[in-house]
């Protein structure tokens, strides 16, 4: 969890922001305690006999703080996967000039390592290859119904078509997936290995077996056999095959037909998958590849995942757009409202008490603070236990929250997701409570005598 | 004396109290006569405030029946009562509660809005009770404007405006300087007087009680009488009221 | 389960969820109704000017309060008018007459592949279904539809390289253009040869851009809009833009045209197509086109649709934001309202005294509970029509790109809409400000209307 933690705040200069303040809370809030032991208890006793008051607002903060961190969730993930990684870097090569990318399987012996062909400009002068087999992963899809009369997202499958040793090493999320998954995949030709909405969409148990009809494929129906469940999370609506079962599907469909192959058999590879390591090696690479002439007919582009993450995402900016900078905003704004609404009622019901509190001998800083501090202490303590709430309620229940957006089926809430809770719950409090604060802080030791005459 | 307007029979009236029973009114009995002016003086604790809530029909005897104007205010629903007081009752208030948001003549309007009259009477009626209390010139301020003597003036205004029954004081004068209570208290003897009005005063200051023509005391849940009555029309009405009421 | 004669209540029994939802739900309009509906008839009630003189009293808990309204339901009418783009999007896109024909088994155009072919093609009672324009051409056009690269000419460091386009290669662009009917802005429709001469270049490839593809294209270099004679780089070519399509509202806002051989050529879909659309007289006759099209055989199996058949699939991207909308508002209404909550506490607890008075003047509980509920209703209108002003002066017609998808095998067109704020935004914007405020006001306002008279004046 602390490695994961640490992570995110690395990853994210608003995790980082959000540590900072969380740590700066931390560390005011104990002072505050030492310092001010009486005001600090003067101030609970405060929330808890305007114990209605306390409630609604930490209520109105907590439910607002759950929204935000759920939509931020989606946009941090969204960022994320869109922002390059400066290591273990990852580069798709796909066909060069349009979508979706089509090319001929043999493509992919020139960039497998293990393949006889691989390309000699990607050895270095001392034999060595610039990438070794377990940096090299081909992706087809191949996409199917199980019943060709009511295509539905419950009766599609979308199948990553891949070697099963290349799972392990090059697949995102799955570098701890259970080896005897694998060796179940190896063993079975027509094995699969399906995501946990799959299954209960097919209805089936690990043994069974099903068929589809091909969606992308015209004429290559194939039978299955389930032998394995992917984890919870990222690939619950997923699917894995094996690629010579696929490459073996067409060699037979020729032969159906009279010798003649399928119209797309030689377009058949989607995605070549290369782990570079850093840029510097990316740019290498990329060049050697963009330059070969071995593509020269069907031209290549090679880029990072992150980037061509972005791309197909970039039909969604806008609505990332409108998420991170109007409707997260609003929420933080309305927050503050609430906060401010609340704390400046009780300022103007206590206007008396903080002229006696005054004539009591307390400085105009003291009862500033004793509102502030209040108003964080709500707003901090709901802002958190919304957090967890969030954290707690989607990765439990589903693993994450499940919004579908392009490819992605659910998004974990990060474990920094607690301290965005106490960051924005502290912050909007404190953007609320200034205002009535500094009220009550110039309130005039008069007063207390108007009040009481 | 002519047949009372309010009579109280009986009345016996207890709270439980964190488990323990405390008898308020122990068997009560009080007639008013129309017209009369009516102190009621005890010490804190004594009952006045419940004594109050049975006559406003806001509670309800263990034992015994309130009579108000021919009916029995003890068996009314309270749908009933809401509509009944505001014909029947006047409240006058020590802290003359007035809704601060509104204007004078608002808030001494607030009764009638609840009566089936027209616009223009109901104008006329503001008017004249307004009128009465001596602020016509005073009717677009706001209580805040106004100073305590002038507020509780309103407050009788708003006290006598559906012409009520009975008007019930609760300490009129408990918050004002002596020159203030003394008009209040003329102003009230004037309505009873020129108006007919009748009137309870509840209260423990011993001036203002001098003012009625009848004390009876609060003590230990029981009313005790004060036989001599109070000289009737000792009192001279003030010159400004008299032209202020022809006027 | 016992069924019941009515199949209204029927339904309800059986779906006590959908039940007990639309039971808060009609409670939730009675309470914001019922308090409005009761102030315009003549009955006794609290005079209104008490509660707007009390607003205007505490004018910055008012304000402050209705700011909070104002957010929510401003977020609210946003996220909507976003979705009434949408749906206005996928309902304006296509003809009522026109038949789109795809492979067996594509969902989405760019799976679609099919063989060259003509009308006289198709059965004689199919054909006769076919109009034609003015000068006897059918109204039937071959398009090959693709998705593919633009390069961001001097992208900004660090940002966006390059961006997904999609073209449309026409068999006939002056045909396509009737059966679409889509009109150019500015410039004309490529003609034969199809290529143009360009100063300093040499021969371009003629393209006709959406009005978003121009709008986009021009902010990467600086123009509010491409015009005519300007160039792109697309794929391993470049192209002469010769004209620009009226804004219409449609998805073709987002596309290029083109000759169906340069696209065929030049993304490997050499002699294929991806759609054929015929236009017939009527909504009608497309239907019953489009079950004779189904029926009929060509080298390969054929799907067809009404247009508009087709793009209401494509609506299932705004159902799906349609449903997180409602979420998001159902919780920031939770916010909003216990925010409204805490301010009529407070306004009770501190017109307690006036709560007694009026109680023992004579005004029922009912009267109270009103007199309240509607000062609850004042703060949410205000703050609801604040929204209305603002976001129409501000947002309408603002246009934002978006993706429109049946959902279904990853497809999707990316689109242009404009943000819509329509008497239906406003009216539900309106609406769920009140209803926020009859909710918040609502637990409040019981209490004033339990509060004990005398108790209140102590």
């Amino acid at each position: 969890m602390f490695t994961r933690l640490y992570e995110q705040i690395a990853a994210d200069p608003i995790n980082l922001a959000a540590a900072i303040i969380t740590l700066i809370v931390l560390v005011a809030g104990a002072a505050y305690i030492v310092t001010y032991p009486r005001l600090f208890m003067l101030g609970l006793k405060n929330l808890r006999r305007h114990f209605l008051r306390t409630a609604l607002t930490s209520a109105a903060i907590g439910v607002l703080a759950f929204m935000i961190t759920t939509i931020w969730t989606i946009i941090f993930f969204i960022d994320l996967i869109t922002v390059e990684r400066s290591k273990d870097l990852k580069i798709i090569v796909t066909y060069r000039w349009s979508v979706p990318s089509q090319m001929p399987i043999t493509h992919a012996d020139y960039l497998n390592p293990a393949s006889s062909q691989f390309l000699p400009e990607l050895v270095d002068a001392q034999g060595n290859k610039l990438y070794g087999p377990n940096d090299f992963m081909t992706w087809s899809f191949y996409g199917g119904t199980t019943d060709p009369a009511k295509i539905t997202p419950d009766t599609l499958i979308l199948f990553f078509v891949m070697e099963p040793e290349q799972i392990i090493p090059m697949m995102d999320d799955l570098g701890d997936l259970d080896p005897k998954l694998v060796e179940a995949l190896k063993d079975k030709p027509q094995g699969c290995l399906l995501g946990t909405d799959k299954l209960k969409a097919l209805d089936k148990k690990v043994g069974e077996r099903f068929k589809l009809t091909s969606i992308n494929y015209k004429g290559i129906d194939l039978e299955f056999e389930i032998v394995g469940v992917l984890p919870d999370g990222r690939y619950n609506a997923s699917a894995i095959m094996r690629m010579d079962y696929f490459n073996k599907s067409f060699e037979q469909y020729a032969r159906a037909n009279n010798g003649r192959a399928h119209p797309l058999a030689n377009k058949r590879l989607n995605l070549i998958w290369l782990r570079v390591g850093d840029r510097d090696k990316f740019d290498q690479i990329g060049s050697i590849v963009m330059k070969s002439p071995r593509f020269s007919n069907f031209p290549v582009k090679v880029e990072t995942a992150s980037s061509l993450v972005g791309s197909f995402l970039d039909a969604y900016r806008d609505i990332f757009l409108a998420m991170k900078f109007v409707i997260v905003p609003g929420m933080l704004v309305i927050m503050a409202l609430v906060m401010a609404n609340a704390i400046s009622i009780t300022v103007r019901e206590r206007r008396g008490e903080m002229a006696v509190m005054k004539v009591l001998g307390y400085r105009p800083n003291q009862v500033f603070l004793l509102i502030v501090g209040e108003a964080v202490f709500v707003g901090a303590v709901a802002g958190l236990l919304a957090a967890g709430a969030t954290f707690a309620f989607f990765n439990l229940r589903w693993g994450g929250i499940p919004f579908r957006i392009g490819f992605f089926p659910v998004f974990r809430i990060p474990e920094a997701a607690l301290m965005w809770g106490l960051a924005i719950g502290t912050l909007t409090a404190l953007a609320g409570c200034l205002i009535p604060a500094w009220t009550a802080r110039s309130v005039k030791v008069s007063e207390v005598f108007s009040k009481v005459a | 004396m002519a047949e009372p307007i309010m009579h109280i029979r009986n009345v016996v009236k207890s709270f439980t109290r964190g488990g323990e029973e405390i008898t308020v009114l122990r068997n009560l009995n009080l007639e008013v006569a129309e017209g009369e002016f009516l102190g009621i003086m005890g010490p804190s604790g004594s009952g006045k405030t419940t004594l109050l809530n049975l006559i406003a029909g806001l509670d309800k005897p263990n034992r015994g029946e309130v009579w108000i104007g021919g009916r029995c205010v003890s068996t009314m629903t309270e749908s009933q009562l809401a509509a009944w007081r505001t014909r029947n009752i006047g409240f006058i208030f020590q802290f003359y509660h007035l809704l601060p948001v509104l204007t004078a003549y608002e808030n001494v309007e607030l009764p009638l809005l609840l009566l089936p009259i027209s616009s223009q009477k109901r104008r006329d009626q503001v008017l004249n009770a307004l009128d009465l209390v001596g602020l016509s010139d005073r009717m677009y301020h706001r209580p805040g404007q106004l100073s305590g003597g002038q507020q509780q003036r309103v407050g009788i205004a708003r006290a006598i405006v559906t012409d009520p029954t009975l008007i019930v004081a609760d300490e009129p004068t408990g918050d004002l300087d002596a020159r203030s209570a003394v008009e209040i208290l003329n102003l009230m003897g004037e309505l009873q007087k020129g108006l007919n009005k009748t009137i309870l005063l509840v209260t423990h200051d011993p001036r203002a009680a001098e003012r009625t023509q009848r004390i009876v005391h609060l003590e230990k849940g029981q009313l005790l009488e004060s036989e001599e009555m109070q000289a009737a029309g000792l009192m001279a009405p003030s010159d400004s009221f008299q032209a202020k009421a022809q006027g | 389960m016992r069924t019941l004669r009515n199949p209204f209540l029927n339904w309800l029994v059986e779906h006590p969820t959908a039940a007990g939802f639309a039971v808060v739900g009609a409670g939730i309009v009675l309470l914001a109704l019922l308090p409005i509906l009761l102030y315009v008839l003549p009955i006794r009630k609290v005079p209104l000017r008490y509660n707007l003189r009390n607003l205007q009293n505490r004018w910055k808990t008012t304000l402050v309060t209705a700011l909070a309204f104002t957010f929510v339901t401003g977020l609210l009418t946003g996220m909507l008018s976003f979705v009434r783009g949408m749906d206005r999007l996928t309902e304006s896109s296509g003809h009522p007459g026109n038949v789109i024909v795809l492979s067996d088994g594509a969902t989405d155009e760019a799976f679609s592949n099919l063989p060259p072919m003509a009308v006289e093609q198709l059965p004689r009672d199919l054909q006769r279904e076919v109009q034609k324009t003015e000068d006897g051409q059918w109204l039937f056009s071959k398009e090959v539809y693709v998705i593919v690269m633009y390069m961001i000419p001097n992208p900004s460091a660090g940002g966006r390289e390059r961006r997904f386009v999609q073209m449309r290669g026409l068999d006939n662009i002056p045909v396509a253009a009737a059966v679409h009917d889509v009109k150019l802005a500015v410039g004309d429709w490529p003609r034969e040869p199809f290529v143009r001469k360009v100063d300093g270049f040499g021969n371009a490839k003629e393209i006709v851009i959406g009005h978003g593809v121009a709008r986009a294209f021009g902010s990467d270099v600086g123009k509010k809009m491409l015009e005519p004679g300007d160039t792109v780089v697309l794929g391993p070519e470049t192209w002469v833009v010769s004209g620009v399509m009226e804004e219409g509202g449609n998805s073709f806002g987002s596309e290029i045209w083109t000759r169906d051989l340069f696209v065929q050529q030049g993304f490997g879909r050499e002699n294929s197509y991806c759609s054929y659309v015929v236009r017939t007289a009527s909504a009608d006759k497309a239907k019953l086109a489009a079950q004779e099209i189904k029926n009929f055989k060509l080298e390969r199996n054929l799907q067809a649709f009404t247009e508009r058949a087709y793009y209401a699939k494509m609506s299932e991207t705004s159902k799906q934001f349609s449903f997180a909308i409602y979420i998001v508002a159902v919780i920031m209404a939770i916010g909003g309202v216990l925010g409204v909550m805490n301010t009529m506490y407070a306004a009770i607890s501190q017109r307690g005294k006036d709560i007694g008075v009026l109680r023992l003047m004579g005004y029922r509980r009912w009267q109270i509970l009103l007199s309240f509920q509607l000062e609850s209703l004042l703060i949410a209108l205000l703050g609801g029509v604040l929204v209305c002003v603002v976001a129409f002066l501000l947002f309408n017609g603002t246009t934002v790109s978006s993706i429109i998808s049946s959902g279904v095998g990853g497809g999707g067109k990316s689109v242009v809409l404009r943000l819509i704020f329509d008497t239906f935004v406003f009216g539900f914007g309106l609406t769920f400000s009140l209803l926020m405020g009859a909710l918040g006001g609502f637990f409040p306002s019981l209490s004033a209307m339990r509060l004990r008279p005398l108790e209140s004046l102590r």
